[in-house]
């Protein structure tokens, strides 16, 4: 049998059911959310970016390639930078109540540290936070954050490195030992 | 240096983005079926009650009238039932010649009178 020559470069393309979509909500939705942050600075205007690009996939009339997961981070990333140009939500962050813009839980229930983190991570040049972000709590190789990104892997390497150094001072307070 | 990194990735890890709020139920896709046989009724009891009311309100023929005048109106009892097009239709389908029959009959009582002294045509000539 011959192998077709478009195999590798043209995946088959499908609609995801709504079982599937929702699994996929369930599974990367907290991640996409925090991903979506990194761009929109938002957690309200993440997730309402994050809502929208899986409603449309529920809607069941988006054809998307036999692994999702990449497309998703990207069609959230495309909708999180429209959604910044359109300034979508004017509330700023410190405006937002506490309950609102707590993006992380801490597994020891440390609240503080956790708003320190975000914090932490605003204060970061969005690209810087793109790359943590994606490495981190998307699980994503430093090729794959840069390929999402459109950068190359030495540039998302360097980002991630002045990132960690960033946070590192940062969050000093907030470390066990 | 990178296990120093790979400490505070850990400790990075230690948090967790929280769950956004549950994707909203999809609006279940209403039945087309329902609504088109709803508009195919309206549509069906307009135009019957439209033709009803136009084959009621429609005037008799001036011709009509005027062998009407000259002919005299057939006895109630032997005015034959009047005539309807799916009977006809039914009946041309099965036995045309049981049609003729009938069409004759029923023109006997329906179409003026060609024969005898008070005919239409007599009638119309004397005018």
């Amino acid at each position: 049998m011959e192998r077709d020559p478009d195999r590798n470069t043209h995946l088959p393309e499908r609609t995801l059911s709504a079982d599937e979509v929702r699994r996929l909500y369930d599974q990367h939705g907290p991640a996409l959310v925090a991903y979506a942050c990194s761009i929109v600075a938002d957690t309200a205007a993440a997730e309402d970016v994050v809502h929208e690009i899986f409603l449309r996939l529920l809607h069941g009339d988006t054809l998307i390639p036999e692994m999702p997961v990449a497309y998703i981070y990207r069609a959230v990333r495309n909708a999180a930078l429209n959604s910044r140009r359109k300034g979508n939500r004017s509330v700023s962050f410190e405006d937002q109540p506490l309950a609102a813009k707590s993006l992380f839980q801490h597994d020891d229930g440390n609240r503080e540290a956790a708003l320190a983190l975000q914090a932490a991570l605003l204060e970061l040049p969005e690209e810087q936070r793109e790359v943590v972000v994606l490495r981190i709590w998307s699980g994503m190789t430093l090729e794959e954050a840069a390929d999402l990104s459109g950068v190359s892997p030495n540039t998302a390497a360097s980002r991630y490195r002045y990132a960690l150094e960033k946070l590192r001072e940062r969050l000093k307070p907030y470390r066990k030992g | 240096m990178k296990e120093h990194d790979e400490q505070f990735e850990d400790f990075l890890r230690e948090f967790q983005p929280r769950r956004p709020r549950a994707l909203p139920a999809p609006l279940a896709a209403k039945p087309i079926w329902p609504q088109r046989l709803v508009a195919a009724a309206v549509i069906a009891v307009s135009l019957g009650v439209s033709l009803w009311s136009l084959w009621r309100k429609s005037p008799p023929r001036k011709d009509l009238a005027a062998a009407k005048t000259t002919q005299a109106l057939p006895d109630a009892k032997s005015a034959p039932a009047p005539l309807s097009l799916l009977p006809l239709t039914q009946l041309a389908l099965e036995n045309p010649a049981r049609l003729d029959a009938v069409l004759t009959e029923a023109s006997r009582h329906v179409l003026p009178s060609l024969r005898g002294s008070e005919s239409t045509l007599r009638a119309l000539a004397k005018e």
